[in-house]
């Protein structure tokens, strides 16, 4: 570590061995895996949410084998306008951690079912997103898998789950990531309020997959629940996770809301149901993100930004949560005049200062008014935080040549998850399962 | 064969539940986090079965006891608070006394995870954080959630969901393209979804303790969480563009997007595969458009002019049938579809109360409140729901007799010296009006009482 870095794991009290224990965290290499003892078999189809589930085992240091048919999983073409490297779509780029590729034509080849139940007889976790029943029909579902292992975790992906009269009626209908986030509950809550144009004012999509990563991470924590299970006792289980349930089960706020208001919550912009200020405004070079939500992060804003006149009006000082939306709105333009006069980088210093004061002395009573200038993801991978913290990797397949990930999303000081390598081709690794796991 | 759905109803049946083993169970959690980002990590260890002890500070609470929509309480509660932080053991402890350190010390003996989120370096300057933690207990697995991390010039930076959002990246991309209208994603999902993920890392950091015997330390960055979910960057690295917002067009699939129906109602509707198109086209009665050479290939159909075309005819499609037609026809020509749910329709909809997607749980001191299910269901080890939030200190009296095994003269002492404390009047911290803790069983030393 040069002495630069050491500066950046320092930190305050009585010395201590703290800043030795985050040191060596900074460096994953050669550290134990947490589920280097394991298999995985990921027979998703035109799925993320399972191929998110099966990166993170992979992460963890299982040995993860995808397992599609000869033309490749249909997930390997959803990709944002079209664009592949060599036929390999940006997303799956991006999840190819750590993963070996097999062919097999589960849908349509009796003998590459058998060949699938032979793996799975000694895997640990099978991740699939066929129609509910269907693997069942096909004769390699959890029923059978499990009676010749019944240590196996076998994780089922799809729009209604396995189970209900609903699961039934729906089952052929395939889950993705927007009919996910709709039937879920996320686009409702977001959008521009009623009194301003179409289309602005309709349901918004989240731009990110928050459908498929929320389901994705859901199966890897209820597999890894099993997991734990499985090492207690020995036995497995079935996990099943349905798309229209990723964000409402999640978050919690839209049924709990649902029930107690006895109405769907209306869209509100820019604005917060719950904190205020906490959001963006427009200034002088951009947006910046404002978050002063306490009572005295609220006062000392007001004072950063010349507005203290407003201190006494009991509008905004005792009764800042828009359900009134006039009089939110109007506080949030009475902001807006101020932001408007700075620069991004000019406000930022203004809350920070305030806040370093604040933080010493016992008359400004603790506010601490946070003001970042807004950062697209491009913009984020240039952080010199993320340099240090090694967020972003560069690896590099070996057909597609090199190119950028954001890494693992935790650090951990014995068995920290990383990616080893990243690997696309088609049934690149078939003769290494066959010899490994079917003596073939 | 028994027909499949009969066979995973009996599997799944949520009624059974409750009789079901708990996979974590014998697992405890010192839960020193306050807000979403951290509890919501412990109440997932809680739901699957670990013995999960809240601490707050007496008079003062969790600052998102009153943090409840719009200021509106239901019995006193901050209603969407009963979600982060039921199955909870609540602990009030007045930190600044050294008694109080002494007890927390000795709970650390017997535990094994302990959660934090203070900003990075507080427990430790408090004598709480994993330097003394780990001496007392040396297997411990301590996570420690912050916004940027534990090291890095940004460590100290405060932070919440919204600048999470805003430094990974993800706030500027829900919107219009070329416009001012975007917005930051909603529920504090950017809390939720780091802290499921601070909740995966625990669990594996079991499963390693478990084979080897080894605690750890842990480092949970909610930026660092949100970026994992974003392949932004790799199409930035491999292009040089940047994707940016694309309202409500989903441009991995096509059509993928949020429409409006004949009668005025949304939904949203996507092809992901060449097959789901066929049965799209099929659908809307244009069995040519998958021959059409602009449309016949995924990656071709994907090419923005393309793309653009083919939205065109789903808007318009979409804009002369009925939400109830789109629907029914998804159904019978398997592509996907789904209305855009509101909390109205995720509290009340049928399927989600018989699947456990939405429980109407009836608790000892609130009686009945809706609450979300588990977004994984387990057929072994179901995640479940055994009580609400709690008032402030609630758990103080049985978790030191039954956990510490303090006497009662002792707990008094504890109490008037002020070491252990409760709530004052304030809503969200204090019980229902109609609740009488004198006559509480588990308020009252775990004995019986009144009845």
């Amino acid at each position: 570590m040069s002495p630069r870095e050491e500066v950046y794991t320092r930190h305050g009290g009585k010395g201590g061995d703290r800043g030795k224990i985050l040191a060596e965290m900074m460096n994953a290499e050669g550290k134990p895996e947490v589920l280097d003892d394991i298999l995985v078999l990921d027979v998703s189809s035109a799925n993320f949410a399972g191929i998110v589930a099966a990166s993170f085992f992979a992460e963890f240091g299982a040995e993860v084998v995808k397992i599609e048919p000869p033309e490749g999983d249909p997930a390997r073409r959803i990709t944002p306008f079209g664009v592949t490297v060599q036929g390999v779509g940006i997303p799956f780029m991006f999840e190819g951690r750590n993963k070996r590729y097999m062919t097999l034509d589960v849908k349509n080849r009796e003998e590459d079912r058998k060949t699938f139940a032979r793996l799975a007889s000694r895997a640990a976790v099978v991740i699939e997103s066929f129609a509910p029943g269907e693997m069942d029909g096909w004769g390699i579902g959890y029923r059978r898998l499990a009676a010749e292992n019944p240590g196996l975790i076998y994780i089922a992906l799809s729009a209604y789950g396995q189970y209900t009269d609903k699961a039934r009626e729906s089952a052929k209908m395939p889950d993705t990531d927007i009919t996910s986030q709709a039937g879920s509950g996320l686009p409702a809550q977001m959008g521009a309020p009623p009194n301003e144009p179409e289309p602005y004012t309709w349901p918004l999509r989240g731009g990110m997959w928050a459908g498929w990563y929320i389901s994705g991470l859901s199966a890897a924590l209820g597999g890894t629940v099993a997991l734990l299970h499985r090492q207690n006792t020995g036995r497995g289980q079935m996990v099943d996770v349905a798309g229209m349930d990723a964000y409402s089960s999640m978050v919690g706020m839209p049924a709990t809301i649902g029930f107690t208001w006895e109405k769907a919550r209306p869209r509100i912009g820019v604005l917060d149901f719950i904190l205020y200020p906490y959001g963006h405004w427009k200034c002088k070079d951009g947006f910046v993100a404002i978050a002063a939500p306490r009572d005295h992060d609220f006062r000392a804003l007001l004072k950063v930004l010349g507005l203290w006149e407003q201190e006494d009006d009991w509008r905004y000082s005792s009764d800042r949560i828009p359900d009134i939306l006039e009089q939110a709105i109007h506080l949030h333009k009475i902001i807006e005049e101020k932001t408007l006069l700075y620069t991004g980088d000019e406000l930022v210093k203004m809350a920070l200062n305030y806040s370093k004061k604040s933080a010493r002395s016992k008359w400004r009573g603790g506010g601490v008014p946070i003001v970042m200038k807004l950062m697209t993801p491009e913009e984020a991978m240039q952080n010199k935080q993320w340099h240090i913290r090694k967020a972003f990797q560069e690896v590099e397949d070996e057909k597609l040549g090199k190119y950028t990930i954001s890494s693992n999303f935790v650090k951990m000081s014995e068995s920290p998850p990383r990616v080893k390598w990243v690997a696309s081709e088609i049934g690149g690794d078939n003769e290494y399962i066959r010899k490994k796991y079917l003596n073939d | 064969m028994e027909d499949y759905f009969s066979y995973t109803a009996k599997l799944f049946n949520p009624d059974e539940a409750d009789q079901k083993p708990e996979a974590l169970k014998g697992i405890r959690v010192l839960d020193f986090s306050h807000v979403i980002f951290g509890p919501i990590a412990a109440r997932l260890l809680a739901d699957y079965g670990a013995e999960v002890i809240k601490l707050e500070l007496p008079f003062y609470g969790d600052l998102w006891r009153p943090a409840t929509y719009w200021g509106k309480y239901w019995k006193h509660s901050n209603p969407i608070w009963h979600n982060i932080t039921k199955n909870k053991y609540f602990l009030s402890v007045n930190l600044q006394l050294k008694e109080s350190k002494e007890l927390i010390y000795q709970m650390a003996k017997d535990a094994d995870v302990v959660i934090e989120n203070f900003a990075p370096g507080t427990a430790d300057a408090w004598g709480i954080g994993y330097e003394k933690i780990s001496k007392i207990n040396p297997n411990i697995i301590f996570l420690s959630c912050s916004t940027y991390g534990q090291f890095g010039p940004m460590r100290y930076f405060p932070g919440w969901d919204l600048l999470a959002q805003g430094a990974s990246g993800v706030l500027t991309l829900n919107g219009y393209p070329d416009t001012d209208n975007f917005y930051k994603l909603p529920d504090y999902v950017g809390d939720f979804v780091p802290g499921n993920f601070a909740c995966l890392a625990v669990l594996m950091a079991l499963y390693y303790r478990k084979k080897t015997g080894k605690g750890q330390y842990i480092d949970m960055a909610q930026t660092e969480g949100l970026m994992r979910t974003l392949f932004h960057y790799t199409y930035y690295s491999v292009t040089q563009k940047a994707i940016g917002r694309t309202g409500n067009v989903d441009p991995t699939m096509v059509p993928a997007a949020v429409f409006k129906t004949a009668d005025d109602k949304f939904l949203a509707l996507a092809c992901a595969t060449s097959e789901q198109f066929e049965h799209f086209a099929l659908a809307i009665g244009r069995p040519e458009l998958p021959s059409d050479p602009r449309f016949a290939d995924t990656l071709e159909r994907l090419k923005p002019e393309n793309a653009k075309a083919l939205h065109a005819i789903a808007v318009d499609w979409v804009r002369s049938q009925s939400l109830a037609d789109v629907i029914r026809l998804a159904d019978d020509k398997n592509f996907p579809a789904a209305e855009v749910a509101d909390d109205y329709m995720i509290a009340n909809e049928e399927w989600r109360r018989k699947r456990g997607s939405v429980v109407l749980f009836k608790d000892d001191m609130y009686g009945h409140l809706a609450i979300a299910g588990p977004s994984a269901m387990l057929s072994g080890t179901p995640s479940r729901t055994k009580w609400l939030a709690r008032p402030l200190g609630y758990h103080n009296r049985i978790v030191l007799k039954k956990f510490l095994g303090l006497s009662e003269a002792e707990i008094e002492k504890l109490e008037k010296k002020k070491v252990v404390g409760t709530f004052d009047d304030r809503p969200g911290l204090k019980p229902p009006v109609y609740y009488d803790l004198s006559k509480d069983p588990i308020y009252n030393y775990g004995k019986e009482v009144g009845k």
